[in-house]
């Protein structure tokens, strides 16, 4: 058999004291009301990890739909900077605001507009019913 | 190796080999009462020991057995079972302490809290301020060699240090508190322990 070092005895007591000590004045928790929590934090956990994919692609769709309006802009920033500057009291008097810029625009402009504003709206419906 | 006997999926060290011939069953309500009631206590001694604080160990022993719960565990060895709670345990400890140290605030409040402060002259307040003094992985050590019962590999394990070195740290553990009771006063010679 081993011979027990005085040390490794000496300190196996007293830890051994120090743990019988009465230290918990509260119960413990009830086993069942941990159970439960246990379950619903995992399916909590579970909910998050499913819709992680989902949040990406969302944010994924934001970035795509902001860099294609800034592309947009950015291609016809001429076109549409002297479209807004044609609003002026005495263009709006004579009808004819911004007509001349617009005739500019081609119709690869007006699709892409078309596409970006109706992705843009769907993104939007998408949030809000998300959200709610 | 019994069917009653406890184990779990979450990787350790000792697990392969009681795995393999015990049925993997996954825990259900009335098994966890069972182990819960057979091991919080002892847990919740543990984690009061190495923190010093009853809301802390409240709060940890409740995160031990969420994240125990999410390991799924399945029925096989009961002593499995314990160790990996255990490892659990001390890894949620040690994190509130670097959580602690990231807030720069003392790592051990022990006479700060109005329970310390009622038995303050008292053996066990004593006692748990001598404790204190060690670092948490001189308690955690000390508490699963001479506590637990817990061998050096289950040690090495729950604290994620080699096998080969539990023993030097153990002894320099045992040297440390035995200098911290002696200055204090609560050595097993001085007669007052």
């Amino acid at each position: 058999m081993r011979e027990v070092d005085p040390l490794e005895a000496q300190i196996g007591d007293w830890m051994q004291r120090f743990a019988s000590m009465p230290d918990r004045e509260r119960q413990l928790p009830d086993p069942t009301t941990m159970w439960v929590k246990a379950k619903l934090l995992q399916s909590q956990a579970l909910a998050e990890r499913a819709s992680r994919p989902i949040t990406r692609v969302q944010i994924a769709a934001y970035l795509i739909v902001a860099g294609g309006w800034a592309a947009l802009v950015t291609w016809k920033w001429t076109t549409l900077s002297a479209w807004l500057n044609s609003f002026t009291p005495s263009h709006i008097i004579l009808g004819a605001t911004g007509a001349e810029a617009a005739a500019s625009l081609s119709l690869t402009f007006f699709a892409a507009l078309v596409v970006l504003a109706s992705v843009t709206v769907m993104l939007a419906f998408h949030t809000i019913l998300a959200e709610e | 190796m019994t069917a009653d006997a406890l184990t779990f999926e979450a990787p350790f060290a000792l697990r392969a080999a009681t795995s393999r011939r015990a049925p993997k069953r996954p825990m259900d309500e009335a098994r966890f009462e069972l182990f819960y009631r057979k091991t919080a206590g002892r847990i919740w001694s543990y984690i009061f020991r190495m923190t010093g604080n009853t809301a802390t160990a409240d709060d940890l022993l409740q995160k031990t057995f969420f994240r125990f719960l999410r390991s799924n565990p399945v029925i096989a060895n009961d002593d499995h079972l314990r160790h990996y709670i255990f490892k659990t345990a001390t890894n949620l400890v040690f994190d509130h302490y670097r959580e602690i140290k990231r807030h720069r605030e003392r790592v051990t409040d022990i006479p700060a809290t109005a329970e310390a402060r009622a038995d303050r002259d008292d053996l066990r307040h004593d006692m748990m301020r001598a404790f204190a003094e060690l670092k948490p992985q001189e308690r955690a050590l000390l508490w699963l060699a001479h506590v637990e019962g817990s061998s050096h590999e289950e040690i090495a394990d729950a604290l994620s240090v080699k096998a080969k070195s539990v023993k030097v740290m153990l002894f320099r553990a045992r040297k440390r508190l035995a200098g911290i009771l002696e200055k204090r006063g609560l050595a097993p010679e001085t007669g007052h322990a």
